[in-house]
């Protein structure tokens, strides 16, 4: 299958995150490797995925999951070679299937080469590669993102004697990027995967770029000029090619990030997906609504990115503080849950394991208006163990079967990099792949169907959104429309079966056909639409006028 | 044929949107513009204050309002179709508005909210004056939290009083509710109490609604049958208690909505009410608010004259109610200049089991018997007025207690009489 030639790919993407360590271990180290992630390419593709997202894979001590990068231009020798990797990309285009690789701009691990010099002298000439001061008391008032185990964003280096900046781990020294070589050197680094072949990148942290005093350091618009002098180059070198920002901001401090189209092609809309869970909890959909409303508008060439969960904590930070609480009490009411502003949780355990809220919030993710992002292991239920350190718990190997090590590797149980699940509701005996593919009411025959609808239409990856506000708080419907195309999406928030009226005069005369079943339902006409949905439930219609 | 239903298509339409809730507070309204807005308002804040996870919901019957009632009370809702960006809540608020068939009726309306109560599955349910201009966010959780937390059925208020206000409830209503079913329910018949949803669905079921009683006066039956019912009773403080003078003018109509409901309630409760003896306190919540109290004037003479041209005029009716020594006292006292009249505890006490048994029997119109009654009640209050005009707040209390000990002492003289052996 050809990898599309449309420039806007990434509309029409459904992109799987996994991390290469804990997909698949072909040489028995009990890590996951390239090799390992190619030979799963078959179940991937079989899934309905058509871009994966790799979390940072380059040489790193690993003290923050490889988001602490010691060599920008190579591959962690536990998870192959470069060899390895290009096979990989070469069997992924050939499946239709675009990688995304995962770019670290903002900070590098203190044992990466650039540091080493960097505090090795103030005359060395990578000095100002990174952010130095004699003192801790610039930039005062920034706020530290690491609550639970950082107490500054300064770090005194006992080598230059002197502090350095870091908004993260003080392990992770920020780079400065003020500094034109700096800037030179990482679009070197992104050349170099972009020449490889990759379709994208993923932009971590990016809004942490450029320190100015007086400011909370984030967003600033010297960190914009950085990024569109990236995306020009971009543009220019390599057209079609995507990136995506990581920002957990507010949608309004988001929208720059889209700048006029010629900043990022997409960004995560962090503040949506713990009000999903809010409002599924809440059984209304004011929350969803809400956070939708006050999201701007953004260029036609641009996207925004959902997600239900991913590598990191369910992030609390974009919410207010009743809701914050509320959502620690309903979720995470086990401190061992909690993590900085955020919850360490799968999407099954989340919502106690309760295949309906699981539809119906994969429903919602490839329903509403964006890119949608499997998290590895969601799309079979997998569970999370709390008691991992971090947010290692929702990092734990992959569930092929239910026999030695879950398929996952033929090494050791105890040299694993992480251990298995194993209780009994969510161990690899319970919940595997080789399983589920064997019935097909499972829940990843179910995401195969989800996908397979969703990829039937360009509507939902490219389509305009108006919500319809039935009386009835709690169902969440809206239209989708596409040129001539509309779909209706009507889901039902509620534990409970529902009633809802819903006012579809402008498609008057048109009849509705269910996307899954493909069954008609009764025409338009002048009263309120009755529909009533069983708990949890949610439908796609297709409006037609016949 | 099936049963008329309380509940128009439009308000159950509203219904289903609403859904399931936890907490529902009830605005029964009949041209309240003047004050209804400022009290819903107190209500949302009370509701996203206290109650910001529950599933809540503001539900007003109305009479048939001409004025804006309706609209004031839907502007309290929360939902994501309007911009609230100053308010803080977590979910939607529907605060919904309904007019109920047969024209404006308090036990109409209560009628309604306990059918909303029922169909939503509500927790908790509070009922609020619209006239409750002294209404304050915390009102909302006193009355609300012992009932949502389970610990109660039915709560009712402790208001502070100017202590000549509420002679009605401080010289009948409470001192009779207390002789009859034993409970010390210092607000049986009051304008904002809360109820549990199996206390409401209880008293939904209850034959009530096709009898006077179900349209008028059914906040007092609605106290007994919580009483008779064995459900777990509290009284809250609240706060200040308006003094309505509109409500106070027209004493008639009061008495019939307090005194006819306590005396046909005594008609289907004779077994309990006749076998207890003395009363029991209720629980009691909270702290008496510490606040000052406009001065209240009342005309006196006016109710010392009232009483006396009402014992000469209804003297045929008195004498079919009331067995002669106890008209014959009361003609004695009413020939009393101003400065000695006295209507005394036990005679006052004894008058009212008179009239009740009267009621039981009726001798006449069982309406004419409760609105003989409240030129006796007059002068009664002329007598609490003089008696109490230099006492403090507690010596007053002290005072309705004596009072409330008589009532318990001479009850069993009811018994015999509603026995026929008087």
């Amino acid at each position: 299958m050809p990898l599309s030639q449309d420039a806007l790919w990434y509309k029409d993407a459904i992109i799987y995150q996994v991390h290469v360590r804990t997909f698949y271990d072909t040489n028995g180290d009990g890590i996951g490797d390239f090799r390992g992630l190619a030979q799963k390419l078959d179940y991937l593709q079989e899934l309905g995925v058509n871009a994966v997202w790799l979390m940072p894979f380059f040489p790193s001590p690993l003290r923050d999951d490889g988001y602490d990068i010691a060599d920008y231009n190579s591959v962690h020798p536990s998870y192959g070679s470069l060899d390895d990797f290009k096979t990989f990309l070469q069997a992924a285009h050939e499946r239709g299937i675009r990688v995304i690789v995962e770019m670290v701009l903002n900070h590098t691990s203190d044992q990466h080469p650039w540091f080493q010099e960097s505090r090795s002298s103030r005359e060395n000439p990578r000095r100002d590669w990174y952010v130095w001061s004699d003192t801790d008391t610039k930039y005062q008032g920034v706020r530290i993102i690491f609550v639970d185990t950082e107490l500054s964003n300064w770090a005194r280096d006992p080598v230059s004697k002197s502090y350095y900046w870091h908004r993260f781990f003080s392990h992770q020294p920020d780079l400065n990027y003020d500094d034109p070589a700096v800037r030179e050197e990482m679009w070197k680094v992104m050349k170099f995967w972009l020449d490889l072949g990759v379709d994208g990148f993923r932009l971590d942290a990016v809004p942490y770029l450029v320190e100015r005093e007086g400011t909370s350091c984030e967003n600033l618009p010297e960190t914009h000029a950085v990024l569109k002098e990236f995306r020009a180059k971009l543009d220019r070198e390599y057209p079609g090619k995507m990136l995506l920002a990581e920002a957990n901001q507010w949608p309004a401090d988001l929208r720059a990030y889209f700048g006029e189209g010629d900043e990022f092609h997409m960004a995560f809309h962090f503040p949506l997906m713990p009000r999903m869970f809010m409002g599924l909890k809440l059984e209304d959909r004011k929350p969803i609504t809400e956070i939708l409303k006050q999201t701007p508008q953004i260029p036609p060439s641009c996207q925004w990115t959902l997600f239900l969960r991913n590598h990191d904590e369910l992030t609390l930070e974009m919410v207010t503080d009743m809701e914050r609480d509320y959502m620690y009490d309903q979720y995470a009411r086990d401190k061992g849950m909690r993590i900085n502003l955020g919850i360490r949780r799968r999407l099954a355990p989340l919502l106690d394991n309760d295949r309906r809220r699981i539809e119906l919030m994969n429903g919602m993710l490839m329903s509403l208006p964006g890119t949608p992002i499997i998290y590895y292991g969601d799309e079979i239920g997998m569970g999370d163990n709390i008691y991992l350190g971090d947010r290692n718990g929702v990092r734990t190997p992959m569930q092929w079967e239910g026999g030695w090590n879950g398929g996952f590797s033929t090494a050791d149980p105890e040299s694993l990099y992480s251990p298995l699940m194993l209780n009994p509701v969510y161990g690899y005996q319970a919940v595997n792949v080789q399983s589920q593919k064997r019935f097909d009411h499972s829940l990843l025959s179910w995401m195969k169907r989800l996908l397979k609808v969703r990829k039937s239409t360009p509507v939902f990856g490219r389509g305009s959104i108006e919500f319809l506000y039935p009386a009835n708080h709690r169902i969440l419907a809206y239209v989708r429309q596409l040129e001539k195309e509309s779909i209706l999406v009507v889901n039902n928030l509620s534990n409970s079966a529902q009633a809802v009226e819903l006012d579809l005069r402008p498609f008057k005369g048109n009849i509705l056909i269910e996307m899954f079943g493909r069954n008609i339902f009764p025409r338009v006409g002048d009263l309120p639409y009755l529909l009533t949905m069983g708990p949890y439930q949610f439908y796609w219609f297709r409006l037609r006028r016949i | 044929m099936a049963e008329e239903s309380i509940l128009t298509d439009e308000f159950l339409r509203q219904l289903i949107n609403v859904g399931e809730a936890d907490i529902l507070v009830g605005v029964p309204t009949y041209n309240n513009a003047a004050t209804v807005g400022q009290v819903v308002q107190t209500i949302r804040a009370g509701l996203l204050k206290y109650f910001p996870r529950e599933r809540a919901v503001i539900i007003n019957p109305d009479g048939g309002s001409r004025d804006q009632t309706p609209d004031l009370v839907r502007g309290a809702s929360i939902n994501d179709l309007e911009a609230t960006s100053d308010l803080q809540a977590l979910r939607t608020l529907h605060s919904i508005s309904a007019e109920y068939p047969g024209g404006a009726s308090t036990g109409a309306a209560l009628r309604t909210i306990l059918a909303a109560a029922d169909l939503l599955r509500v927790s908790a349910c509070a009922v609020v004056s619209p006239e409750s201009t002294t209404l304050e966010p915390e009102w909302i959780e006193r009355l609300l939290r012992p009932v949502y937390q389970g610990n109660f059925d039915f709560v009712t208020p402790l208001y502070r009083r100017h202590k000549f206000d509420g002679l009605l409830m401080r010289n009948l209503v409470y001192p009779m509710t207390r002789a009859f079913y034993g409970k010390r329910v210092r607000e049986p018949y009051a304008s904002e109490f809360a109820f549990s949803g199996p206390l409401g669905s209880h008293f939904l079921a209850q034959e009530i609604w096709v009898h006077e009683v179900g349209r008028s006066g059914t906040e007092i039956a609605l106290t007994i049958s919580a009483i008779t019912g064995g459900f777990r009773l509290a009284q809250t403080f609240l706060g200040v208690k308006p003094h309505l003078d509109a409500r106070s003018a027209d004493l008639v109509a009061a008495m019939r909505q307090t005194v006819g409901a306590l005396f046909w309630s005594l008609e289907p409760n004779f077994s309990l009410w006749s076998s207890s003896h003395d009363s029991q306190p209720v629980p009691t919540l909270g702290t008496a608010p510490e606040v000052t109290l406009e001065p209240l004037r009342v005309n006196r003479k006016r109710l010392y004259e009232m009483f006396r041209s009402g014992v000469a005029e209804l003297e045929p009716v008195l004498k079919s109610i009331l067995p002669p020594p106890t008209l014959s006292e009361l003609q004695r006292i009413a020939a009393l200049g101003e400065a000695d009249f006295c209507y005394g505890d036990e005679l006052w006490a004894r008058t009212v089991y008179e009239f009740a048994a009267s009621y039981h029997k009726a001798v006449i119109s069982r309406d004419h018997i409760v609105q003989a009654l409240a030129p006796l009640y007059r002068g009664r209050a002329f007598t609490f007025l003089v008696e109490n005009r230099e006492a403090s707040g507690e010596e007053v209390e002290q005072n309705i207690e004596n009072f409330c000990l008589t009532c318990e002492r001479l009850k069993p003289s009811l018994v015999e009489l509603w026995n026929g052996k008087k």
